[in-house]
C-alpha cells in the first residue's frame, strides 16, 4: 500500500446548468495521516474538491466531469456512495440541516445502522465515541434544543462512529462562536493524533494554524498556491489579503475580547448625541398571570435573560455586539427591534420615545439566514415591499448604491449568498429605520465579502444610521467596528471604543 | 446503476413534502373547529393551498412510487394521530392511481399532472369517514335529546353518506384548479429562481 | 417509575380506540367502557410525567361530557345551546382518539417507532420517509417562526389585507428553505451510508413486557365487549 490516500488527477468539472467550470484541471495528492487545509474565496472550488473526495460529485450533484479520483484505492466514479460510507466521512457547514434524527443518540448511531452493523457492535462504538469526545452531557437530548456548536459536535461524533479513514470538514466553523471553534480545534487535533487523514475547507483560518500540515489555496477552480504548515502560520495580514483570505494571525486583543476571557470593563459611557435604551428587561419564561400580563422589571433579577436598565449607543457608528452563543446577544437584538413584544424597553432618540410595537419602524433587523426574509419574485419588488410610499426612483437609487441594479428583475433566490444578503440590506434601508441591527452578517463569508459588508455598514453609519452588529469574527471586529459592546448572561459587561 | 429504483434522496424528498402537505392539512384543520361547514370546505382549501407544495413535489418526481409512498405515509400519519383508518384504502388507492396517471405521462406531461393531482386530492375525503360513520347514531342522540330534526339535519347537511359523492367530485375539481394555481406559483417563484 | 410500553402496543391501542370512537355509546354500560378506555391513556400520560397534558385532557373531557349530558337531558332549544352541544358531543366522541394519539406521539421516540416498523417488516423506503416526516415537523416550525419574525420586521404580517399574499409570503420562503434543507440533508445522509443494499439495523431493541400484554388484552376485551353489547342485544 502506498501512503497516498487521495489522488485527484487532472479533474475538470462543471455543474449541470452552470455557465463555467467549477474545477479546472485540478490535481492533488494527499498522504495518509495528513491534515490539509483548503482555503480560497467563495466559489473558488473548495467545496467541489471536498465533494470529489466524498463522491457527491459525480454521484449526487449532476454535471460533466473529466479526470480521475482515487480514494483509499477505490475509483470514485465506479464506487457507490454507500460503499464509501466507512471510508470517507463528511461534516458539513450547516448544523441545522445535516442531521437526520431528532435526538442525539439516534444521530450518533445513524451511520452504523445504515451499514447494517449488529446492535451490540453499534452500542460499543457509540460508547467509545461518547467517552472519546466527552458527549455524556449531550446524550438523550433533542437536537433542536442544542446550540450550533453542540450540533456540530454531534455531527462530528456521527461521522466518527463510522470509523472513516478520511474525514472531510466543509466550512465547519461558519456558524460557531469562539468557544465552539476551540472545541472543533480539539476534535481535529484528536483525529490527527489517531492518524486519520483530515481535510478542512475553511474561511476562518486562525484556529487551524497549529494543526495544518499543508495548506492549499484555490482561486477560480484551480490551485494557485501551496504552503507548508509552518509557512502558513507565519503569514502576515498583507500576504493573506493579497490572496483574498481572512487573516491567519489575529490581534491578541480581539481574540481575548471575543473569547470571553477579557476582564469586565466599564459600562458607564455617555454620549450627548446617542440613542438611549431604558429598562430593557426580558425573560423567555413568562411570569404567571391571570388577567393582566405582568411586565418584567429589574426586581426579577437572575431569572431575566436580558437585563439592561440603561445603555447609550453612539449614533452614526458601527457597534459590534459580542459574547458567546446563548448569552443573550440575539435576545438583546430581538428585544431592541421590537420582535419580543413582552419586553418593556424604551428607545429614546432626539427627544422621542419608542416603545413596544413602535420599536419596529424605528429599528430594523437583518436576520442571519437571509432565505427567510425574501418574499417576492423580483429584487425590485422586494425593496418596494419595505417602502410605505413605493417610490420606484428611490428604490433604484438604493439598488444602485449596493450594486444590485442590474439584478432588479431577477428572483432574489436566484442570486448568490452575498447578493441575497445585500438585497436584505437594501430592504432594510428602504424601510427607513434609523437603528439598523445585523445578526451575524459575516458568518460563512469569505474575506472579500466580509470586507464588503464592513464597507456597507460604514456607509450606513456615515449617512446617519446607527448600526449594531452581532458577530463572532475577531477579524471583522478589528477591521470594521467602531465600538464593542459585550454581553454576558443578558447583561452588558463592557463597552469600549476601538478607534 | 438502477435507474428505476427510488434512491435515498427520493425518500427524503417524499418525507419533506408529506410533512409540508400535512402541515397544510393541519392548518386548515384548526379552522375547522369554528364550524362544521368549514370542515366541509376542506375540499376547497386543502387542494388549493396544498397545490403549491404538491406542484413543486411533482417537479421532483421521476420514478414510479413517490406518490404512492406519500399516500401510504399520509394514511399512517392519520392513523397515528387518531383520525381513524377507515379512509386508508381511499388515500392509498387515490395515491396509486394518481401515480399511475402521472407515470403514463412520463412525469413530464402537464395534462397528466393536472389529472393526477385531481385524483390525489381525493385523499382529503378520508378526513370525513369517521364523521360519516358516526353521524347517524350521533344524530339520533341529538334528536332523542330534544333537538329539532331540522337543526340536526342542518349540522350534517354538508357531510353525510349522501353528500360524500359530491365532496369527492369537489375534491377532484378543486384539485384540478389547484394544479393550475400551483403550477403558476411554481413558475413565478421556483422556475424563475432556477430551483427546478 | 415510568411505565415504558412497546411502540407496537401503543399502535394497537390507537387501532382499538380509533375503532371505538366511531361507535357511539348508547347505554350507561357502554358509556362506562368508553370512559374507562379514555382514562387509560390519561393514566399512562401521568405515569410518563406529562402531568399538564393529563390535567388538560381530564378537564376538557369531563367538561365536555357534563355539558353534553346536561343539555341533552334538559330538552333545551335555542341556537347557542345547540351549538355548544354540537361542539361538546364532537369532543366527547373523538377525544379518546386524540388523547391516545397525543400519548403515543409524545412518549415514543422516533428511533423506537422506526424500529417497531422494521420489526413489522415495513419496507425501508417507507420507514426512512416517515422518519424524515417526523424530523421535518419541528424543522418546519423553526423555519416558520423565523419567517414570521421577518414578516413582522417588514410589516407584512397581513399582506396588506390580501389573502393570497398572506399565504404566499408564508409559504414561498418556507418551501425554499425546506427544499434547501432537504438537499443538504440528503447529501449528509448518503455520505453516511443511507440507501445501501444492506438491510438497516436498529439499536433500539424492542421487547414486549407484562404491561404490554395486559394492555393489549384489556383493549381487545373492551372492543369485544363494546361490539357485543351494542350490536348483539
Amino acid at each position: 500500500m502506498t501512503d497516498t490516500i487521495v489522488e485527484i488527477k487532472n479533474v475538470t468539472h462543471k455543474y449541470k446548468g452552470a455557465a463555467c467550470n467549477t474545477l479546472d484541471s485540478v490535481s492533488l495528492s494527499i498522504k495518509r495521516g495528513e491534515t490539509l487545509l483548503l482555503c480560497g474565496a467563495s466559489g473558488s472550488g473548495k467545496t467541489s474538491v471536498i465533494r470529489l473526495i466524498n463522491g457527491l460529485i459525480p454521484h449526487y450533484y449532476q454535471g460533466t466531469m473529466t479526470g480521475e479520483v482515487t480514494v483509499n484505492g477505490l475509483d470514485i466514479s465506479k464506487t457507490q456512495l454507500y460503499e464509501l460510507a466507512g471510508v470517507v466521512g463528511t461534516v458539513f457547514q450547516n448544523p441545522r440541516s445535516q442531521f437526520f434524527s431528532v435526538d442525539t443518540d439516534g444521530e450518533i448511531v445513524f451511520g452504523p445502522e445504515n451499514i447494517g452493523l449488529s446492535p451490540e457492535e453499534i452500542r460499543s462504538r457509540k460508547e467509545e465515541i461518547v467517552s472519546q469526545m466527552n458527549l455524556d452531557k449531550l446524550l438523550d437530548r433533542s437536537l433542536f434544543e442544542l446550540s450550533g456548536g453542540e450540533k456540530q459536535r454531534i455531527a462530528c461524533a456521527s461521522v466518527a462512529a463510522l470509523l472513516p479513514e478520511i474525514i472531510l470538514l466543509d466550512e465547519p466553523s461558519s456558524n460557531l462562536d469562539m468557544d465552539s471553534m476551540k472545541m472543533l480545534h480539539d476534535i481535529v487535533r484528536e483525529w490527527k493524533r489517531q492518524g486519520k487523514t483530515v481535510i478542512v475547507s475553511e474561511h476562518r483560518l486562525w484556529y487551524l494554524k497549529d494543526l495544518a500540515d499543508r495548506v492549499i489555496c484555490m482561486e477560480n477552480g484551480a490551485i494557485v498556491r501551496e504552503w507548508t504548515g509552518s509557512e502558513f502560520a507565519d503569514l502576515s495580514g498583507t500576504e493573506t489579503k493579497n490572496f483574498k483570505l481572512r487573516p491567519v494571525n489575529i490581534n491578541e486583543h480581539y481574540l481575548a475580547l471575543l473569547s470571553d476571557k477579557e476582564k469586565e470593563g466599564s459600562i458607564d459611557h455617555h454620549f450627548s448625541d446617542g440613542i438611549r435604551l431604558k429598562d430593557f428587561y426580558f425573560s423567555y419564561h413568562r411570569k404567571p398571570y391571570i388577567l393582566r400580563k405582568r411586565e418584567f422589571t429589574a426586581a426579577d433579577g437572575d431569572s431575566l435573560s436580558l437585563c439592561i436598565p440603561k445603555l447609550d449607543i453612539p449614533k452614526g457608528k458601527v457597534t459590534a455586539v459580542i459574547g458567546s452563543n446563548g448569552t443573550g446577544k440575539s435576545t438583546f437584538l430581538r428585544c431592541l427591534c421590537g420582535l419580543e413584544n413582552d419586553c418593556t424597553g424604551v428607545i429614546a432618540s432626539d427627544g422621542k420615545e419608542y416603545r413596544k410595537k413602535h420599536r419596529i419602524g424605528f429599528s430594523y433587523m437583518v436576520m442571519q439566514d437571509v432565505n427567510h426574509q425574501l418574499f417576492t419574485d423580483s429584487v425590485e419588488k422586494e425593496v418596494l415591499l419595505s417602502m410605505k410610499d413605493k417610490d420606484v426612483n428611490r428604490c433604484h437609487e438604493i439598488l444602485n448604491t449596493l450594486g444590485l441594479l442590474e439584478f432588479k428583475d431577477k428572483h432574489p433566490m436566484a442570486l448568490s449568498g452575498g447578493q441575497k444578503q445585500r438585497v436584505a440590506i437594501a430592504s432594510a434601508i428602504a424601510a427607513g429605520a434609523e437603528l439598523l441591527l445585523f445578526d451575524e452578517p459575516t458568518s460563512g463569508l469569505d474575506y472579500a465579502h466580509m470586507e464588503k459588508v464592513g464597507e456597507l455598514l460604514h456607509g450606513l453609519a456615515e449617512s446617519g444610521g446607527t448600526v449594531l452588529v452581532s458577530t463572532h469574527d475577531p477579524e471583522f471586529v478589528e477591521e470594521c467596528c467602531d465600538c464593542t459592546l459585550r454581553i454576558k448572561n443578558g447583561r452588558v459587561v463592557s463597552f469600549e471604543e476601538s478607534r | 446503476m438502477d435507474n428505476n429504483k427510488l434512491q435515498a434522496k427520493d425518500f427524503i424528498t417524499i418525507g419533506i413534502f408529506t410533512a409540508l402537505l400535512f402541515v397544510v392539512e393541519f392548518a386548515c384543520g384548526i379552522l375547522g373547529f369554528i364550524h362544521p361547514y368549514i370542515v366541509a370546505s376542506y375540499v376547497i382549501m386543502i387542494p388549493i393551498v396544498g397545490s403549491v407544495p404538491m406542484m413543486l413535489f411533482y417537479t421532483k418526481i421521476e420514478k414510479f412510487g413517490m406518490l404512492s409512498i406519500m399516500s401510504v405515509l399520509l394514511a399512517i400519519i392519520m392513523f397515528v394521530t387518531g383520525m381513524g383508518y377507515l379512509g386508508a384504502p381511499l388515500i392509498i388507492g387515490a395515491g396509486v392511481i394518481a401515480d399511475l396517471i402521472a407515470k403514463s405521462g412520463g412525469y413530464k406531461s402537464f395534462k397528466k399532472t393536472v389529472l393526477s393531482h385531481g385524483v390525489f386530492c381525493l385523499w382529503i375525503c378520508a378526513n370525513y369517514f369517521p364523521v360519516i360513520v358516526t353521524a347517524d347514531s350521533y344524530r339520533k342522540n341529538l334528536v332523542d335529546g330534544g333537538y329539532s330534526t331540522e337543526y340536526c339535519d342542518n349540522l350534517f347537511r354538508a357531510i353525510n353518506s349522501k353528500t360524500i359523492a359530491v365532496l369527492l367530485i369537489l375534491c377532484f375539481v378543486f384539485g384540478v384548479i389547484g394544479a393550475f394555481i400551483g403550477k403558476a406559483v411554481v413558475k413565478k417563484h421556483f422556475e424563475k429562481a432556477g430551483i427546478v | 417509575m415510568a411505565l415504558k410500553l412497546d411502540p407496537r402496543t401503543k399502535l394497537f391501542m390507537i387501532f382499538i380506540v380509533s375503532a371505538v370512537v366511531m361507535m357511539s355509546a348508547t347505554t350507561p354500560l357502554l358509556w362506562a367502557v368508553r370512559i374507562t378506555m379514555t382514562m387509560i391513556p390519561i393514566f399512562l400520560l401521568i405515569a410518563e410525567k406529562h402531568y399538564a397534558a393529563a390535567l388538560r385532557f381530564i378537564v376538557l373531557y369531563s367538561a365536555a361530557l357534563l355539558i353534553s349530558f346536561k343539555f341533552l337531558s334538559e330538552n333545551s332549544k335555542g341556537f347557542l345551546s345547540a351549538f355548544l352541544v354540537g361542539y361538546c358531543s364532537i369532543i366527547v366522541q373523538f377525544m379518546p382518539a386524540v388523547i391516545t394519539a397525543w400519548y403515543v406521539v409524545r412518549t415514543t421516540k422516533i428511533g423506537e417507532f422506526v424500529s417497531a416498523m422494521q420489526k413489522m417488516h415495513v419496507p425501508d423506503g417507507i420507514t426512512i420517509s416517515l422518519a424524515v416526516v417526523m424530523r421535518f415537523f419541528p424543522t418546519i416550525k423553526e423555519e416558520y417562526s423565523s419567517i414570521r419574525d421577518a414578516m413582522k420586521m417588514r410589516g407584512i404580517m397581513f399582506g396588506g389585507g390580501n389573502v393570497t399574499d398572506v399565504v404566499e409570503y408564508r409559504m414561498i420562503p418556507l418551501l425554499f428553505s425546506c427544499v434547501n434543507i432537504g438537499d443538504e440533508l440528503s447529501a449528509a445522509a448518503v455520505t453516511r451510508g443511507l440507501g445501501g443494499k444492506v438491510k438497516r439495523t436498529s439499536v433500539q431493541e424492542l421487547k414486549m413486557g407484562g404491561a404490554d400484554y395486559m394492555l393489549i388484552l384489556m383493549f381487545t376485551a373492551a372492543l369485544v365487549f363494546f361490539v357485543v353489547f351494542k350490536y348483539m342485544k
